[in-house]
């Protein structure tokens, strides 16, 4: 899809949707959105439906964030203390590295 | 026109030559036999051995004669890391302390320059976890350095001749001068690739093994284990209740060393296996024509036994739920008799019995008349008892389960091993004094008085009168003779020649090349048959087993008690095949461990011991380029890619001027 032959609101209906569906636990279509509609959000001239856009990038923006620190926490904490956790960390492993603790 | 032909042709030979492939790899690398290397085991808490980094350790060679080249190394050392390329003597813990302090060292290379005094790395007290309680107050093995229990953070490779010339010859040309420079030069170094998979403990591996979520299903560990070997002197054929209590004559069959595929393991378990063969032949010939007895024999080798009783242990767990020697099979019309641990009326055991002047008879607390038994039937050499602590021993399995059982552990030492060298690579055939006489059945002249040939043919003419003794109630009064030829024989089965008569004539054939590591006294694990148990189990059904004249030569599937086998008459006859009915079987050596669903590993009740898995051990040498040179290498690949990026821009930026576009004047069709 080329955001440039799009009309505003057809623009408008996209952004609402991606930000909608990333609340079904998919934090990288936030992401995904708020890289793709930044320049309609920000850069271009004004429109009517670009306060709504800016506000759905921003908040698609948050989500991320805050998602990504989640994510990345969780990341940290395991791989510390996968060798402590034992049983249950090798319980919730889809893959297991070979050679160490 | 001729020359031209004749040029052109000589052309494309000078061309088939040049184009004759060898890979970069095989120019660069030399590639030695990896096997002989240092691999990981685990137990219920711990893991011991060797593992090298993922993909290999890689090391500057430094060639070690003494402890000083090894400090000079360690001191002056410029390089990233080495590996030091050491005699084995130096392997012990002081110098393992001093390697591991500095960080300069990424495993060892060791191989075999001279004669040692002594030489284990077992413990001091084998088996201490399993053994019964105070065994331990003694030092059995005192020179034991215990290494074989340390989890080393390095590979650790044994090097054999050829392969140690060359590493010496590329030390010398290459790394063997101005040592300040070594950071600037290049090195010959080694790569050990000896990565182990399970890591922590066998709790750990296992359960890794058997993940359900794991979507790339490996195996960490496998345990260790084998087969055990029973045979019974009469079959439990009959009803009477004397062929159902047992004297048991058990012997160990395996052992262990530091590294894998050399397990010479001359004085234990050879020694006692040969005397436990030679017994259970000489006491078969004793009983040919016998037909009252009051006991029967139960022979059983053993395997595992240098790892916590493995064999020793399932016997007795079998025996705990009727399940020994064979499951009861619903089907079979006449199924095999149980044997119960209550069964056993005396329990023998062989222990190392290299030539020595005394032989020690370590009796249990329930005292038995054994010692005076063998005592009258001793004319060779001096026998003392030992009261007290047992020595470490299979025995100790049975005593745990039954506490006043009788028996005895037989062996040449009291309280200190007098081979210096348990569980090592030294302890081979020169550590026994075993020379290989090859003589014919009768003509044992050549063979020496003084030789282990006879020291075990005395040894067993001596345990199997005992024996007979016990049984049958009464002194053996026929002539019947030990046979030395079957001993010298024997012991060049198991020292020197796989492919001899005696595994010629069971197994009815020659030997090929077998798969490596099956052929060895290392237990190994369950899931790799070791076809050295079979040979030996199949020689213990040859000498105990009765000729039929079955034609078919085949197990009777309803009485499993019996089995069959077509082997050569005699030694001297390998060609003639008779058929031999045997009990010799099989049982499964495997831990209980390993089958009990619900086992808590932490209760060290049963051995825990397993084995990593890897996928190469391999050991290769090469040119290591200095650093400098190294980062020069990448550095100029990284702006050429970098440089060419740039350049395509550039030209893509401007690809109308450079490529102008013809004028549009045709149409579509016809430009």
């Amino acid at each position: 899809m080329d955001l440039e032959k799009m009309t505003n609101d057809k623009k408008l209906y996209l952004c609402k949707w991606y930000f909608k569906v990333g609340f079904a636990c998919l934090p990288f279509l936030w992401t995904v959105n708020v890289i793709w509609f930044f320049n309609e959000a920000f850069r271009k001239p004004k429109y009517d439906e670009q306060q709504h856009i800016k506000r759905y990038v921003i908040f698609s923006f948050i989500g991320s964030v805050i998602w990504g620190i989640i994510i990345l926490s969780w990341i940290i904490a395991f791989q510390v203390n996968r060798a402590k956790w034992g049983e249950f960390a090798d319980d919730i492993s889809f893959i297991i590295p070979l050679g160490v603790p | 026109m001729l020359l031209k032909d004749f040029l052109i042709i000589i052309l494309k030979l000078c061309l088939i030559d040049w184009g004759y492939a060898v890979r970069v790899k095989d120019v660069m690398y030399e590639i030695f036999d990896g096997r002989t290397t240092c691999f990981r085991r685990l137990n219920a808490t711990h893991q011991i051995g060797c593992s090298s980094k993922k993909g290999g350790s890689i090391g500057i060679i430094h060639y070690v004669e003494t402890l000083s080249d090894l400090t000079f190394i360690l001191n002056n050392g410029t390089g990233s890391s080495y590996i030091p390329v050491m005699p084995l003597q130096l392997l012990k813990p002081s110098t393992l302390e001093l390697i591991l302090a500095n960080n300069l060292v990424n495993g060892i290379v060791l191989y075999n320059n001279s004669a040692l005094e002594s030489y284990t790395h077992e413990r001091t007290c084998p088996n201490q976890l399993s053994n019964l309680d105070n065994t331990c107050d003694i030092a059995w093995n005192p020179e034991g350095t215990g290494l074989l229990y340390r989890d080393l953070p390095f590979p650790i490779h044994y090097v054999n001749d050829d392969d140690l010339h060359k590493m010496k010859q590329c030390f010398t040309t290459f790394n063997n001068y101005s040592y300040e420079t070594h950071s600037k030069r290049s090195l010959c170094s080694i790569e050990l690739d000896a990565f182990m998979f399970a890591t922590t403990n066998t709790p750990t591996c296992r359960r890794r093994s058997h993940l359900k979520t794991n979507l790339n299903p490996v195996k960490f560990c496998d345990p260790l284990g084998g087969e055990n070997v029973w045979s019974t002197l009469f079959p439990m054929d009959d009803n009477r209740p004397s062929s159902k209590t047992f004297v048991v004559l058990a012997a160990r069959l395996d052992t262990t060393t530091l590294f894998q595929s050399v397990f010479p393991g001359a004085v234990s378990p050879i020694t006692s296996l040969v005397t436990f063969l030679s017994t259970a032949d000489y006491l078969k010939r004793m009983v040919r024509d016998v037909d009252n007895y009051d006991q029967n024999v139960l022979f059983l080798l053993l395997n595992g036994e240098s790892y916590d009783y493995i064999g020793s242990q399932r016997v007795v767990y079998d025996m705990q739920r009727n399940a020994f020697p064979l499951k009861q099979e619903s089907d079979a019309t006449n199924p095999v008799p149980l044997i119960r641990v209550k069964d056993i009326s005396l329990f023998m055991e062989l222990s190392h019995l290299s030539k020595s002047d005394t032989l020690y008879v370590h009796n249990t607390k329930e005292a038995s008349n054994i010692f005076s038994v063998l005592q009258a039937n001793n004319n060779f050499s001096k026998i003392e008892t030992v009261d007290g602590v047992l020595p470490p021993a299979s025995i100790h399995s049975f005593l745990k389960e039954r506490e006043n059982m009788s028996g005895a552990v037989i062996a040449n030492y009291k309280h200190t091993y007098v081979n210096k060298f348990f569980n090592s690579i030294y302890d081979n055939a020169s550590n026994i004094d075993y020379r290989y006489y090859n003589v014919s059945e009768g003509d044992y002249a050549e063979i020496p008085q003084d030789s282990i040939q006879h020291f075990t043919a005395n040894v067993s003419e001596m345990l199997a009168k005992s024996i007979y003794r016990e049984i049958i109630g009464k002194d053996y009064a026929g002539n019947e003779t030990t046979r030395i030829g079957l001993i010298d024989e024997l012991y060049n089965c198991y020292l020197l020649d796989a492919d001899c008569k005696v595994h010629q004539a069971v197994q009815r054939k020659k030997l090929r090349e077998t798969p490596y590591n099956s052929y060895s006294l290392y237990v190994g694990v369950t899931v790799v048959p070791n076809l050295l148990t079979y040979a030996i189990g199949l020689t213990l059904a040859w000498l105990t087993g009765n000729v039929t004249n079955s034609t078919m030569c085949m197990k009777d599937t309803h009485t499993p008690l019996f089995q069959y086998f077509n082997m050569s008459a005699s030694m001297d006859n390998l060609n003639t095949t008779v058929c031999y009915r045997t009990t010799m079987n099989f049982s499964e050596a495997l831990s209980p461990a390993f089958i009990i669903d619900d086992y808590d590993w932490k209760s060290g009740k049963y051995s825990s011991w397993s084995e990593s898995t890897w996928k190469d051990l391999s050991v290769r040498m090469f040119l290591k380029p200095a650093s400098a040179e190294e980062r020069f290498t990448l550095a100029i690949g990284s702006i050429t890619m970098i440089m060419s990026i740039i350049l395509i821009y550039f030209i893509k930026t401007r690809a109308n001027i450079l490529f102008p576009t013809p004028e549009q004047n045709c149409s579509q069709s016809n430009c």
